[in-house]
């Protein structure tokens, strides 16, 4: 170009000047903008966010009877957490003496602050929410099956984190709300004394109050307590979610995607005929690397039958769901506020003092037997859960909503047995008392075995063996009592959120609580 | 597929309009804007703009003045916003106080409701105008103030000498200028003048003035003063500080004998509640099923003395019966009890008096702290009272007792009390009661019952001698229904007391038995009646001989 005699370097610079606005959108996107399958394939793995998608989706996943976008919209609550939160980060301050007033600042100064929070305070409801949904959707179309048991640990771990995220951003207000809520927290993490105090051994091994302890960072819920709440709550466990969210996505693509039944190409294969041809440019490469790949060999000329681009069907569709729920976020943050009750105070206490509303349940139990509802049952249906894939290794149903033995029909049943034990038994106990009402005198330990909560854990345990005798099948059994468990939290959190009132006494509605 | 295209799409646009909606109706469409924008200086329209005073040192970030724009710093509005106006001239500089050191409320809020505490969770609510005078109580704590009789008749004192003729009080009086009348000086201002001091030799200062005085105010219009109405005088300056109402409400609760039961600050009985800071009660704590009317503070405080036991369950305090001018005025002094810990600066030489210094909080005459500390139990007239459901209280303004009653039976009664009775240990190391102050106490007690002294007595405490089988047959058949087997108390009081049997004489006990006590029900044994047996003088003291014996 120099030998050129009519080059002008100025020329040149005025030149790439008007071309930057392509030129830089030429860096970014160096395949070229995503019309043809190549593009768009490039589009999807020359994407640091997007390459954890296949380049193409199956049809079968695009359903929204699949998954109904449950995972879409647990991680888009996370990120909408994530950000409001941030932005709360700005004028929080996690000590004791400035921690309430600081939120009463957010809420009453700074600009669209109140909202922030309302939308930060939503999106971690609809997070718990979806998250427990999204359980739910992976259980019941069997989709934790081989190859996939990992990633059901690995959500299992993202669930545990959802609750812990949610739970210590309970105390941040500091008001009477945070601070009786996590004291009752606190107290359920001691509840293993209920068994050492019965055996005598609590002072050789206080495995409750050192639980209680290292969750507070002393003896009672203070500013050590605040500062490990706020750095776990805006730092570990995000980090930690985070992490563990990055393995469950990869694990997806890594495992063959979305669970599918058998015949899914066929039951799709309606929608199908729409995306023909499915390649818009002939493959021109050989397949050589397909000697190292599992499974069968592509076969050449011919696409990958009924799948579509990712971009940009999945794309929409993923994009579509993450908007939604921050529609939801943000519409529900429009009328209704985030609670924020009188500065805490530990002189006065709550009555009742409760539980963020996901552990009502639990301390519905709790009243019952502090063991039992604050480590037996939950402990038992942690490692429940956990063991699920390795206990029901059958083929049949995967990908089929309620797919296996017994079916939807079972399932149908199991509701009906969750529901009707778990009210039948809570009625009991309130009409007529627990054994200790009847027995002054009986050993704790007979309770803490003997109780509202074992009982209703037994009866569902007795159901699901039942089950599967009944249809002879492990994932019959799995159905029933995933289901009878679904049912009883739904019955205990609403017993514990809406018919408690002070003193943990029964009450049909807040408005007959005395002293109001 | 398209169906995902406008999902995204619509619920894009839904989150855009909405976000626009709550950044517009957040920072354009609070209350406060449009009230700030229709606000007018004398410079133009006001800026818009968030205002606050803010004093660290009494926890102080107020934003009230964002709509009462007339109050903050420099702002002079001129529009008749009735909100915008500025605030009445008052001793204390509101740019240092804040609003919410006097007001309450909530001083960080920007929304009325909000900003006046009368929403579900905040726990000090505004105090309503009409009880305005309560605020002091937050940093003030009012000395010197005697009871109800005397501070009226000091107040009076101070009206009918025409003080207000030259001086100023609470903004009333000062319109003569002694002088001269136009250019003289005015005489000093009173209004503080139990807090701020005034010279106490103002007496013999008045006086050479008027005898040099030729003519004018000092000549024509001061005259003697008598050693009496000084004394009232003296009564009612030393409590000025400003509130007249507050000193007003005080002398009302050292009337009715609160401190009795009640402690405040660090003074009074241990039998009801601690009342220091009762007027900082959270409604949202308080059981308003019984109280009709508005669940306010102030409400509930009301019902609760026309009817304590139907608005606290279980409560022990009898109905006063009092009328509903004196529960205002007690009202009004219970929201005052609402002492915050200040950082020494703040502190006022009042409250620095009681805190650090053991000032009393009352008058320390006589009638004060009968009026203060008995008169709830003993009765104004020291007649005792019944209050239904409780055990009679005793009267000691009998005047067969006080002639009986040594002034060391009286003394060594009230300093150790009754143990295990409602009469407390009033002495200095249980209640802080000084023995002078107590012989001042017994001064006005036998004043009560007409004057009456004791009759000296030369024996020895003990000198009673008997058979204690007889006495103990003699005191079940004749004592024990109403002074309880064992006479552990019941109807009548407790014998079987320590205090009581370490405290009173033989002589004191032979001639209550002898003589009884004319206008209650104990009645005399010398001589009988249609339900008693006449016991002889042996049998008596055989009787003070049985209850000797109960003194383990």
């Amino acid at each position: 170009m120099q030998a050129d005699g009519n080059y002008s370097a100025l020329n040149e610079f005025w030149h790439n000047l008007k071309a930057i606005p392509r030129e830089v959108y030429r860096s970014m996107f160096r395949g070229g903008a995503p019309k043809t399958d190549r593009t768009r394939s490039s589009f999807v793995f020359g994407n640091v966010f997007l390459h954890l998608h296949s380049v193409r989706t199956h049809l079968w996943s695009l359903r929204w009877s699949t998954t109904a976008g449950l995972g879409i919209i647990t991680t888009a609550a996370f990120f909408i957490t994530l950000v409001t939160g941030v932005l709360l980060m700005f004028y929080y301050k996690p000590y004791t003496d400035v921690a309430y007033q600081s939120i009463k600042d957010i809420h009453f100064i700074v600009p669209t602050g109140r909202y922030m929070r309302n939308i930060h305070r939503w999106a971690a409801n609809v997070m718990v929410v979806a998250v427990i949904l999204h359980m739910a959707r992976a259980f019941y179309t069997a989709a934790y099956r081989h190859p996939r048991e990992f990633n059901w640990f690995i959500g299992w771990g993202l669930l545990v984190t959802t609750l812990a995220l949610s739970f210590t951003g309970y105390l941040l207000p500091w008001d009477q709300l945070a601070y009786w809520a996590i004291t009752i927290g606190a107290n359920i993490a001691q509840s293993p004394r209920e068994i050492t105090d019965a055996m005598g051994i609590t002072e050789f091994m206080d495995i409750g109050g050192l639980q209680r302890e290292i969750l507070l960072g002393s003896e009672v819920v203070g500013a050590e307590a605040l500062i490990r709440f706020y750095l776990l709550h805006v730092m570990i466990l995000p980090l930690v979610l985070a992490g563990l969210m990055a393995v469950h996505f990869w694990r997806i693509r890594k495992d063959g995607g979305l669970a599918k039944p058998k015949d899914a190409d066929e039951r799709v294969a309606d929608e199908a005929k729409e995306f023909y041809p499915v390649f818009t440019d002939q493959p021109a490469k050989t397949y050589q690397l397909a000697a190292i790949v599992k499974g069968k060999t592509p076969a050449v000329n011919s696409g990958p039958e009924h799948t579509v681009p990712s971009m940009p069907h999945l794309f929409y569709a993923e994009l579509g769901v993450l908007m939604l729920t921050t529609l939801i976020c943000v519409g529900l943050a429009f009328i209704s506020d985030a609670p924020l009750k009188e500065l805490a105070n530990p002189l006065v206490p709550e009555n009742p003092a409760k539980a963020p509303w996901y552990f009502l349940g639990l301390q519905e139990i709790v009243s019952f037997s502090a063991f039992m509802g604050g480590i037996g049952i939950p402990m038992l249906c942690i490692i429940g859960l956990g063991l699920i894939p390795f206990l029901d290794r059958e083929k049949e149903g995967t990908g089929e909503w309620f797919g296996g033995p017994g079916g939807w029909r079972l399932v149908k049943w199991s509701i009906a047995v969750g529901f009707v034990s778990s009210i039948l038994v809570e009625a009991f106990a309130i009409r007529f008392g627990w054994l200790r009402e009847w027995f002054p005198d009986i050993p704790q330990l007979v309770i803490t075995f003997v109780n509202p909560g074992t009982v209703i854990t037994a009866i569902y345990a007795a159901f699901s063996i039942w089950a599967v005798k009944r249809f002879n099948s492990t994932r019959a059994g799995a159905l029933a009592l995933f289901t009878c468990f679904l049912a009883g939290f739904i019955v205990l959190t609403v017993v514990g959120t809406y018919f408690r009132g002070p003193n943990w006494d029964f009450y049909w509605s807040p408005s007959s609580w005395p002293g109001h | 597929m398209n169906k995902n295209k406008y999902l995204l799409m619509i619920s894009s646009l839904g989150v855009f309009v909405l976000l626009v909606a709550a950044a517009f109706s957040e920072n354009f469409l609070k209350d406060w804007h449009r009230i700030q924008a229709t606000a007018t200086t004398a410079d133009g329209p006001l800026d818009v703009r968030l205002r606050q005073i803010v004093n660290p040192n009494l926890n102080v970030t107020d934003r009230c003045v964002t709509c009462h724009t007339g109050m903050a710093a420099g702002e002079q509005i001129t529009s008749s916003l009735k909100v915008g106006a500025a605030h009445k001239p008052v001793v204390h500089s509101t740019q240092e106080m804040g609003c919410t050191t006097c007001h309450g409320g909530q001083g960080q809020a920007t929304e009325m409701d909000d900003a006046h505490g009368n929403v579900h969770f905040w726990t000090e609510p505004m105090l309503p105008a009409k009880y305005a005078y309560a605020s002091c109580g937050t940093c003030h704590t009012p000395l010197n103030v005697p009871n109800m009789p005397t501070f009226e008749n000091a107040r009076k004192t101070f009206e009918r000498l025409d003080c207000y003729a030259c001086h100023r009080l609470d903004g009333r009086g000062g319109t003569v200028r002694p002088g001269g009348d136009i250019t003289g000086m005015e005489g000093p201002d009173l209004s503080h003048a139990g807090i701020k001091g005034y010279n106490t030799e103002w007496y013999p200062a008045h006086i050479t003035k008027m005898q040099q005085a030729q003519d004018g105010a000092w000549k024509n219009l001061f005259r003697e003063v008598s050693d009496e109405d000084r004394a009232a005088l003296k009564i009612f300056l030393d409590t000025q500080m400003g509130a007249p109402k507050l000193i007003e409400a005080k002398a009302q609760f050292n009337t009715v004998g609160c401190v009795g039961c009640h402690t405040v600050g660090s003074f009074g009985g241990d039998a009801g509640v601690n009342l220091s800071i009762s007027g900082l009660k959270d409604p949202n704590q308080l059981n308003f099923s019984r109280v009709p009317g508005e669940r306010s503070v102030e409400n509930w405080i009301k019902q609760h003395f026309r009817s304590p036991a139907s608005t606290v369950a279980g409560s022990q305090m009898p109905v006063m019966g009092l009328s509903e001018e004196k529960i205002d005025l007690l009202t009004l002094y219970t929201l005052s009890l609402r002492r915050r810990t200040l950082p020494d600066i703040f502190l006022p030489k009042d409250r620095v008096r009681a805190m650090r210094f053991g000032y009393r909080e009352f008058a320390s005459d006589g009638a004060t702290i009968y009026s203060a500390v008995c008169s709830a139990c003993h009765a104004e007239n020291g007649m005792g009272t019944r209050y239904p459901g409780l055990v009679p209280n005793p009267s000691i303004a009998n005047a067969d007792f006080l002639s009986l009653a040594s002034d060391d039976y009286l003394l060594a009664t009230i300093k150790a009390g009754r143990p295990g009775r409602p009469m407390l240990a009033w002495g200095e190391r249980e209640n802080g009661l000084k023995d002078e102050e107590i012989k001042g106490l017994i001064a006005y007690i036998r004043q009560l019952g007409g004057g009456v002294q004791a009759v000296p007595d030369t024996k020895p405490p003990i000198w009673a001698t008997g058979d204690i089988g007889t006495g103990d047959r003699l005191f079940t058949a004749n004592c024990s229904g109403c002074h309880g087997k064992g006479a552990v108390g019941g109807e009548g009081p407790a014998l079987a007391n320590p205090a009581f049997l370490k405290a009173a004489t033989d002589t004191f006990l032979v001639g209550t038995i002898t003589n009884g006590r004319r206008g209650t029900v104990m009645q005399g044994f010398a001589n009988g009646s249609p339900t008693r047996p006449v016991l002889t003088q042996a049998e008596i003291e055989s009787i003070v001989v049985y209850l000797r014996s109960l003194k383990k």
